[in-house]
């Protein structure tokens, strides 16, 4: 069992130089649990996982860990609390292996023991990563590259994980077995909240939703409800 | 024939092995942080006379000279941080390449006053030396010149092992090559940004004992070879440092060709005659890729 933590968000206002993108953005995600975070491009749905991670910084409201405010906290140690971001677009470090990129996953573990296992464990989630371990980052495919970044992710032996569109731009086969590692992590009891554009591909998978317009949570409740609520997919997500 | 090959080999491999572990130094701390460090050639100069001043003045050992100098070189590029690069940065990233420049470019102005100050303008001998030749046929290979080569492989070796095989020199290549996600792994760049310049600092200090020990003592001596490394930097692509260590024995090679064949005077031009060249040809340098900072 993984340690898991709450996250919750109250009220949360940020952007970047400019005007708001996030407009008082409240949720929880408990433990155990797939939080999914669906909305249309350029709504705020990576921004909201950038100021969880400290990546951008919060004008108003309160982000807690497990009951305490990580606002304080600069990225790095936000990242040492157990809050593990995976960026949209990867951000792997391209000249370094595979094998490297995971072991800088681990990088706040002390334990030499507990990162070995890590690693095993990753490699027998990701097996792809195994055969490709001593190559290097920039010449993997997109899919191997996804699945480096999550592993990396993992290897951080994070309280919450939190996935940014971990599907964008790949192929239809790729998207699967994605989703499918994700399955898999769903049954080993992570926490994790999933910024997602097309809320069927995760219906199945995450435990609640949450529909993102212009900086705002304009709907929350169960997957299903929203896949037969058309007049919110026609309106927000374009059907 | 052979002799000719042999001398300019032996020149341009001495020179090529201090030039890259000057080009480390500087690239490193570019890869890193994106700081073109104008004191580098300064602190080379701040090794050389603390190996000279514990050595000569104080009469110590000279292994114990050369780890003042490595360890002067480290504490300069601390305190080159804390005083002067964490507040650029705290105050504005978007122009702390322009304004680093600027600011190492008057500290190693200032540098250089106080050695010229401390121990005048006269060349000094560095007390680091190695007496004898290697006779290669009719060529003569002096033994200083091999220690030096030997030396800076060795130091090479080293740092190419720090970066690659432990925790810290990996998080110095990992924010090199993506802050944003170093930072989310949770390394704190701040002190990597230190430790790179401590590094760097260091990397100066051997340099610049190595340096001076073929030349002469001069609070200017660094200079010289500070461009020289620059430009070995620019060819590689800035950042990259097993570029920079390729680029550094090619061109310190042709550098020793033409001024063999054509004179001394011509070295120096023949090197910005490449690197503008290369300027045109790719602009991001022979082993460098545009937007992507290698280490």
């Amino acid at each position: 069992m993984h340690d898991i933590a709450s996250l919750s968000l109250s009220d949360v206002w940020a952007g970047y130089d400019g005007p708001d993108i996030l407009k008082g953005i409240s949720l929880e995600v408990q433990p155990g649990r797939i939080v999914t975070v669906v909305g249309p491009n350029g709504h705020g749905k990576s921004t909201l996982l950038k100021a969880i991670s400290g990546l951008i910084r919060v004008r108003r409201g309160d982000i807690t860990l497990s009951g305490r405010s990580v606002l304080p906290l600069s990225p790095h140690r936000i990242a040492a609390t157990g809050v593990v971001h995976v960026p949209q677009g990867d951000l792997l470090f391209p000249n370094m292996s595979v094998y490297e990129n995971l072991l800088m996953g681990a990088y706040g573990e002390r334990d030499a023991k507990q990162t070995a296992q890590r690693l095993d464990e990753v490699y027998a989630l990701l097996p792809r990563l195994a055969e490709r371990h001593r190559q290097i980052a920039s010449s993997l495919s997109g899919g191997e590259r996804r699945m480096a970044g999550i592993g990396r992710g993992l290897m951080a032996g994070g309280r919450i994980l939190m996935l940014d569109e971990p599907s964008l731009g790949l192929a239809p086969l790729v998207i699967e077995q994605i989703y499918d590692v994700i399955g898999k992590l769903r049954a080993q009891g992570r926490t994790i909240l999933l910024v997602e554009e097309n809320p069927a591909r995760v219906a199945d998978l995450c435990d609640d939703m949450h529909l993102l317009d212009d900086g705002h949570i304009v709907w929350s409740g169960p997957p299903h409800e929203l896949m037969g609520r058309d007049e919110l997919l026609a309106a927000y997500l374009g059907g | 024939m052979l002799d000719t090959v042999v001398t300019v080999l032996t020149t341009g491999l001495t020179n090529g092995a201090l030039y890259a572990l000057a080009t480390i130094g500087l690239s490193l701390v570019w890869g890193s942080m994106g700081m073109f460090n104008m004191a580098h050639g300064a602190m080379l100069a701040l090794g050389g006379y603390l190996t000279f001043t514990v050595c000569t003045q104080l009469g110590l050992p000279l292994p114990v000279a050369v780890i003042a100098a490595v360890a002067g070189g480290a504490l300069f590029g601390v305190l080159l941080y804390l005083v002067v690069v964490q507040r650029l940065l705290a105050r504005s990233t978007e122009h702390f390449e322009t304004s680093v420049m600027i600011a190492t470019a008057g500290i190693s102005i200032a540098l250089e006053e106080a050695l010229l100050v401390a121990f005048g303008g006269q060349p000094l001998k560095q007390p680091f030396t190695v007496s004898g030749n290697l006779h290669l046929g009719q060529s003569v290979v002096p033994l200083l010149d091999l220690a030096d080569v030997v030396i800076a492989l060795i130091v090479m070796g080293l740092t190419y092992w720090f970066l690659s095989g432990t925790k810290m020199g990996r998080a110095i290549r990992a924010t090199a090559q993506n802050r944003d996600a170093a930072v989310l792994m949770g390394v704190p760049v701040q002190r990597i940004f230190l430790q790179a310049l401590a590094i760097s600092g260091a990397l100066a200090g051997i340099c610049g004992v190595l340096m001076s020990s073929v030349t002469q003592l001069t609070p200017w001596f660094g200079d010289d070879p500070m461009l020289k490394a620059f430009i070995m930097c620019v060819v590689a692509g800035l950042g990259n440092l097993p570029g920079a260590i390729a680029a550094s024995f090619c061109l310190a090679i042709i550098e020793a060709a033409v001024e063999f064949l054509a004179g001394a005077r011509w070295g120096f031009p023949a090197l910005l005659f490449i690197v503008i060249a290369i300027l045109i040809w790719r602009p991001a340098g022979l082993f460098g890729r545009s937007q992507i900072r290698r280490l």
